[in-house]
């Protein structure tokens, strides 16, 4: 199999169900039994393929990590509870007090706030560059860097780094790249290719198939010498490239308990099946809506990748596979504007969050950034007068009709 | 001739054979997930077709479970 969309379906199946199930069955078992004592010694040794126990290993959770590992082409894939679990559980295994990790001013509202408020009270230190300057990046790593971290397409500022430029930036100083990737996924992103060394994903987005549950993946490319990483390195001198699954596995994912649930991630191997049909039609609309909004006198500023004007417009055509993904903005004139626009729309839903296959809208300033002084959050780019869109995979004509009525109310 | 897996003395009569054959030999469940250490190193995965086991060697096989390869 070479295609996403076969591998998604067909999966990597390790066990064949007992009764045949063409789609693998949940398990909603806490605990699994063994027939002898010797067994579960070996199993707890790591030296027999069992599952003990659902909070650090469970089949149908298990299904759904080697049908992203499959799609990622990756060398380990360990599924947790929720996108900011995931990140959580990198920071946790790579860095340490006292150390720090370089990253962007624009991240996902609840990210910098996981790393200036949470974990700063731990004694890590967060170190911001402009990611689309390697200078920047170079200039701010030490010796106590742990990892790049930034967002495949940075929301909602929707900046495109250029990942060839950090990821030498990294090699040179033996530092991780790790990504949030989740508002392009495997699908429109190879971060292997790229050389980054982690993908994290909030499986929440595209891939559930529909916001139907919470759930986040760590991906280890395999692509970066564990050995390197100050707290790995003696782990990788004994189990090699597994060194970073190891310890997730058998201590921080098992102690943090940030399981995914069986069901969920029976919801989610499902909606991968499906992910690339949908990221196709959410891209298509969105670069339509974009053109659409663009050309409305009340829009102030209209910002997509996928514009030709876009000042990353060659980085995301370049690195994405030739689609931009379903998130744009656009501006106002002012936060009233945006409210009564957003107020008379009867299509388009009024939630907090992305890559649903509904249509979904909100003011950041006002929701997500809403904890953040204004001069941090003008900083940040996120201003009053802008809206955020999540573009789903309705008919086009009728998304394009409600923002219409929206615009003509003001 | 005589090997250790898992640490456990086990004789072979077969003087050439590769990772897979173990594999095989041993019955080693979910072969495609399981990663090998012989004598204390880790095989690339690539590398399991060409490395012979010779007499004295010692293997451990060792799973990852839920995504390790």
């Amino acid at each position: 199999m070479k295609g996403f969309a076969s591998k998604a379906i067909h999966g990597a199946s390790i066990k064949k169900d007992l009764q045949g199930a063409l789609r693998f069955p949940l398990y909603d078992s806490v605990a699994f039994e063994f027939d002898s004592s010797r067994d579960i010694e070996l199993a707890f040794e790591g030296k027999k393929p069992a599952h003990a126990y659902s909070r650090i290993t469970n089949p149908t959770v298990e299904d759904f990590e080697q049908k992203i590992r499959l799609v990622s082409d990756a060398f380990g894939v360990v599924a947790v509870s929720s996108g900011m679990a995931a990140i959580t559980e990198v920071i946790l295994a790579l860095a340490e007090t006292g150390s720090n990790i370089i990253t962007s001013p624009f991240l996902f509202g609840n990210t910098i706030s996981l790393f200036t408020k949470t974990f700063k009270r731990w004694g890590l230190e967060v170190r911001y560059a402009d990611m689309t300057d390697p200078l920047s990046i170079d200039k701010a790593i030490n010796d106590r860097t742990r990892l790049i971290f930034l967002e495949t397409i940075t929301n909602p500022q929707l900046e495109v780094a250029n990942f060839a430029d950090i990821t030498a930036i990294a090699g040179k100083h033996n530092v991780p790249v790790v990504v949030d990737g989740t508002l392009t996924t495997p699908y429109l992103f190879r971060s292997k290719d790229a050389g980054i060394a982690l993908e994290i994903i909030s499986t929440t987005k595209y891939i559930t198939g529909g916001a139907t549950s919470i759930g986040g993946v760590i991906i280890d490319n395999g692509v970066f010498d564990w050995r390197k990483n100050p707290g790995l390195s003696s782990d990788a001198i004994k189990v090699g490239p597994a060194a970073l699954v190891m310890r997730l596995r058998r201590e921080i994912h098992r102690n943090v308990g940030s399981c995914m649930s069986p069901h969920n991630a029976w919801l989610q191997a499902l909606g991968l099946e499906t992910v690339a049909l949908r990221i196709d039609k959410s891209s298509a609309n969105a670069l339509a809506v974009a053109q659409f909004l663009h050309t409305q006198k009340k829009v102030m500023l209209v910002n997509y990748p996928g514009l030709l004007s876009n000042t990353f417009h060659d980085n995301a055509n370049r690195q994405f596979s030739g689609k931009f993904g379903g998130i744009l903005t656009f501006e106002l004139k002012s936060k009233e504007e945006c409210f009564r626009f957003m107020d008379s729309l009867t299509l388009v839903r009024r939630a907090t969050n992305i890559n649903d296959n509904k249509t979904l809208i909100i003011h950041p300033a006002s929701t997500i950034f809403t904890d953040y002084t204004v001069d941090d959050r003008e900083r940040m780019r996120v201003n009053d007068r802008l809206i955020r869109l999540s573009v789903g995979i309705e008919d086009l004509e009728d998304i394009v009709e409600d923002f219409q009525h929206g615009l003509d109310k003001l | 001739m005589e090997i250790k897996v898992n640490g456990e003395l086990k004789q072979i009569v077969n003087d050439s054979i590769a990772v897979p054959g173990i594999l095989k030999l041993f019955n080693v469940e979910a072969p495609d997930m399981v990663s090998v250490q012989l004598n204390g190193e880790f095989l690339d995965r690539k590398n399991f077709d060409s490395t012979l086991i010779k007499e004295k060697d010692e293997i451990e096989f060792l799973y990852f479970m839920g995504g390790g390869k």
